[in-house]
């Protein structure tokens, strides 16, 4: 979990605000039977008690939150994967299915296990989750290709399941990812989501597109990391597409980790309600306000002070500086509705952690044939 | 008078004969005793004359005055009678009065000749049985009297008011059975628009046509021609062209800075509009009051303004002008509301009904004596919700019925008339429910579905059903859809026209659209046939429906202003009221204008 105290300024409507959440309060367990090759792997976030209003974060949006970021669904992940299904029957391949609500196999990995506590503004172009999922993996020497069926209905607050009866498979994704060498990367991978804002399922469809590379290896003997990211949503046909860029990095020195993100990053403008940090939901037509795109540079600090094993007590400070501009027209006016284009967020809080198996973190949207061994020790951040 | 000459091989032949039997058995006869009497000879024809009935001239199916006869003649051209003459019709596919005749002591034949319907040349052969001889009859048939009229060219242009459209008018007249008809006089009448035609009469030519130029009168909007063919009781056709005008700017415009426009209604010299959205931190919870002068600018004379909302998305006054009703949405506040106009500069708040997803649209229908709410809760769980209205009894708003709207997006409008609501339901398309007009049985409590259309690309967002005074239909239903668009930017959508005159089975039949814009809210001048719909992006386009509807109706856009110019143009809603045009702009404010 993560108290943190941020301040955010400009807000919408003008003026800085600040508060305290308490964030990710997170129950995570991972199990493994029959040499691993049955596993489960679950998350719990109670953010929809303990910051029920979302985040303050720059720029974030989704799920009918605007410059907050969402608290997730109290059952952020509930998988279950079987590896190596055909055994020796597929040679030196290996093949895995995973069922349940998590992850789907597109683009990359969850911002709760990167670096940054701020969400990228680019969330829900870059990733796909608490979908009702069935993934099946294929692993071949250095490439696997995962394909999933789920549903598009994307939930609209934390106690709301996925509408598995009525919209499970009609979305689909599929994952082409290289390890071009230990702790190397590359991915692409595209998904077409029925509905996801609308989850009767009336709403458009996305169209969306991802490619990026990792590294996770160590440079001159210290955990290092580093991911760039592009993606790339379509709407109606086209009438509306937004892209992402991000690239980021972290440097472990010791107990101290040094980060840095960069993202631009284009976001819907849609009607906001009374409460300025909301929007209309569900939808009930196809217009938006405008387009903005966000320009934002984040450096973050953190040590672990913790003495205790399987205890990581790490306090940490975020900075972001970030502009925003519109694209093209429309009714929003970045500027007249923030009071001016350049915004800032500060966060100070701790990362609090406990692991009773050596675990911290694991990289969540990580299934079968593309999931980490457990205890690999390769949690670098 | 022709002869026909052949050689007659069959009696030739049998003369022969004769001679040979006479020579060879004269012995025999001359001993058993006197010789028979000679049996009579054969007629010795030698040719077919035509004598009288060739070179009439008639008309297709009616029978020729004169008979068709021929005269048969020996050798020595001495007419021969007995003899059977058998008729043919070779050309025209006329009819005869017999196939055979027998020539008379004067060698005469005869038959009579009914024309065929094809005009032009007919021909009719006689001949003889077992020869050669014949003899053939040429008449000519000309069309019968004119039938139908058929357009040619010219139908449904467009050009400027006073200006001559730059392709004649050009019809063609036929006979019943399709021949065309030359020398037919047609009187061209101007119906509508008061322009002029460059001759009131023309004659058809040998192809049956006729054409004249029309001069568009002085009035935006359709404008017709009749053409019909004088001393006939032949149906006329009628010749549309729309006279493209344009709309002025009367006053308005920069007058609500501080919120977004929205909806807006027009009585008694009164103009309400709504507010919508969040504008730099303002919510859009204010109901514009307007004085109205036709002359003149509207002037602003005070704000109803509603805590707890953020949107009045939708204005109405009473037929009565006793109350004002506007829906909201964006807040805790969001519902129905109703005030009473007993001043109409300063509404007085009677009621409110809460609806927690707030209300999109309200519509005033009037049923039976009395007054409803038809209003549309959307989004979460859509819904028509019927509400009674007494703004001056103990339940000012009561709620009558709750019908469930597919939630494809779910409901954004009603349009009353009649009886039946048309609820515009997005993806689902259009509902017609009978709430009182009889055809299902249904009611205000228990709306009864008529039928249901998805027009062309969904997101059907609005309706008009147009009562036509002039002709009496009722066969129109014009569709507004909201499609994809950055609201302030830019907007999509066409118009699309529902044939509603079976309304149990309703069909599109024609699309009206403005390329890189979208339609939004209707009014009409159902006087004048004209559609005016706030275009969003566009502005306020003015369109000719007068007449058939059908295919694409882009030509009949009569007029188009952006009120607040380009870039700062982006209309809502439009209503026309005692001669002038009244339109909020989401971004340019409230507006008057001088109507096409």
């Amino acid at each position: 979990m993560n108290p943190v105290h941020a301040t955010v300024d400009p807000v919408p409507g003008g003026g800085s605000l600040s508060e305290f959440r308490l964030a990710r309060p997170t129950v995570a367990v991972e199990a493994g039977v029959l040499g691993d090759k049955l596993r489960l792997r679950s998350a719990v976030i109670f953010e929809g008690w303990t910051m029920s209003d979302g985040e303050l974060s720059l720029g974030a949006f989704g799920e009918g939150f605007v410059d907050r970021r969402h608290p997730h669904t109290y059952v952020h992940e509930l998988m279950l994967s079987a590896d190596d299904l055909l055994g020796s029957l597929d040679g030196g391949a290996r093949v895995s299915l995973a069922v349940g609500k998590g992850f789907v196999a597109f683009g990359t990995d969850d911002p709760m296990s990167r670096p940054a506590l701020r969400f990228p503004v680019n969330h829900h172009w870059s990733q796909v989750l608490e979908r009702a999922v069935a993934t099946v993996g294929a692993k071949v020497g250095p490439v696997a290709v995962e394909g999933s069926l789920f549903n598009g209905d994307e939930p609209e607050e934390p106690g709301q399941w996925p509408r598995i009866g009525n919209r499970f498979g009609d979305s689909r994704a599929l994952r082409v990812t290289v390890f071009p060498a230990t702790g190397i990367e590359l991915q692409g991978s595209h998904a077409v989501v029925a509905s996801p804002e609308q989850r009767e399922g009336a709403g458009p469809d996305q169209f969306k597109w991802s490619a990026s590379a990792r590294w996770a290896r160590p440079i001159a003997g210290r955990p290092a990391y580093a991911l760039m990211e592009w993606a790339r949503t379509s709407e109606l046909d086209g009438a509306f597409v937004f892209s992402t860029f991000l690239a980021e990095g972290q440097y472990r020195i010791g107990r101290h980790r040094m980060y840095y993100q960069f993202e631009r990053t284009e976001r819907p403008e849609e009607e906001r309600q009374l409460d300025l940090f909301r929007t209309v939901r569900p939808h009930h037509d196809d217009n938006l306000l405008g387009v903005t795109r966000w320009t934002i540079h984040t450096v973050g600090y953190g040590a672990n002070i913790s003495q205790w094993a399987g205890v990581r007590l790490e306090p940490f400070a975020e900075l972001s500086l970030g502009r925003v501009s519109r694209i093209g027209a429309g009714l929003f006016d970045p500027e007249a509705f923030y009071g001016r284009r350049s915004l800032t967020s500060l966060s100070v809080g701790a990362r609090l952690a406990w692991a009773s198996a050596g675990g911290m973190e694991h990289r969540m949207g990580r299934y079968g044939v593309v999931a980490m061994p457990r205890h690999s020790g390769t949690h670098d951040h | 008078m022709r002869r026909a000459r052949t050689f007659d091989w069959w009696h030739t032949g049998m003369a022969w004969i004769l001679i040979l039997v006479g020579s060879g058995c004269g012995s025999n006869e001359s001993t058993t005793g006197p010789p028979p009497p000679p049996p009579p000879s054969p007629p010795s024809v030698n040719s077919l004359v035509v004598a009288a009935g060739d070179g009439q001239v008639g008309t297709v199916a009616a029978g020729l005055t004169e008979p068709l006869t021929v005269r048969v003649e020996d050798t020595s051209g001495q007419p021969v009678s007995g003899v059977s003459v058998s008729w043919s019709v070779v050309a025209g596919g006329g009819t005869l009065s017999s196939v055979a005749s027998s020539s008379d002591a004067s060698g005469l034949a005869a038959v009579s000749y009914t024309m065929g319907t094809t005009a032009g040349t007919q021909r009719v052969r006689a001949s003889i049985a077992g020869t050669s001889t014949t003899a053939t009859f040429t008449v000519t048939a000309r069309a019968g009297p004119p039938a139908t009229l058929a357009v040619l060219a010219g139908n449904d242009q467009a050009g400027p008011t006073g200006a001559a459209l730059p392709v004649a008018y050009r019809i063609r007249v036929d006979d019943q059975y399709g021949n065309v008809v030359e020398g037919a006089t047609v009187a061209w009448t101007v119906v509508k628009g008061g322009g002029s035609v460059a001759a009131a009469s023309s004659v058809t030519d040998a192809a049956g046509a006729a054409s004249v130029i029309h001069t568009l009168g002085p009035q935006g909007g359709g404008q017709l021609v009749d053409a019909a063919v004088q001393g006939t009781a032949v149906s006329p056709v009628r010749f549309h062209a729309t006279a493209r005008s344009a709309f002025a700017i009367t006053g308005g415009g920069s007058n609500v800075a501080e919120r977004f426009g929205s909806d807006l209604w027009i009585h008694g010299g009164y103009g309400y509009s709504g507010t919508w959205g969040n504008r730099n931190g303002t919510p859009g919870n204010a109901v514009k009051i307007w004085q109205l002068d036709p002359s003149g600018a509207p002037t602003l004379i005070d704000s109803v303004v509603t805590a707890g909302i953020s949107t009045v998305s939708d204005v109405e006054v009473s037929a009565d002008g006793s109350v004002l009703m506007f829906s909201a949405e964006g807040g805790p506040n969001a519902g129905l509301y109703i005030y009473r106009l007993t001043d109409p500069r300063s509404p007085t708040l009677v009621d409110r009904a809460l609806v927690s997803t707030g209300l999109h649209t309200a519509t005033f229908g009037y049923i039976g004596g009395n007054t409803y709410a038809f209003a549309a809760k959307n989004p979460g769980s859509p819904a028509l919700l019927i509400y009674q209205i007494d703004a001056t009894g103990p339940n000012p708003i009561t709620l009558v019925s709750t019908t469930p709207i597919p939630p494809a997006y779910g409901i954004h409008d009603t349009f009353v008339r009649d009886g039946i609501a048309v609820v515009s339901a997005w993806d689902t398309g259009v509902i017609l429910y009978d709430v009182g007009n009889g055809l299902r049985g249904g009611t205000t409590s228990t709306p009864l579905e008529i039928s249901r259309i998805a027009t062309a690309n969904g997101n059907s967002h609005n309706a008009w059903w147009f009562h036509n005074p002039n002709t009496g239909e009722r066969r129109y239903l014009f569709v507004g859809e909201e499609g994809p668009g950055v609201v302030g930017g830019a907007a999509s959508g066409d118009i699309h026209v529902v044939d509603v005159s079976a309304l149990s089975s309703p069909r599109e039949v024609a699309t009206f659209s403005v390329a890189g814009a979208g339609t939004h809210n209707f009014w009409m001048d159902e006087q004048a046939e004209v559609l005016y719909a706030a275009y969003y992006n566009a502005g306020i386009v003015a369109i000719d429906v007068s007449g058939d509807l059908s295919g694409d109706l882009t030509i009949r856009e009569i007029a188009r202003i952006q009120p607040g110019g380009t870039g700062n143009t982006f209309t809502w809603g439009v209503q026309l009221y005692q001669g002038s045009v009244y339109a909020v702009d989401m971004l340019s404010g409230f507006w008057q204008l001088s109507r096409p």
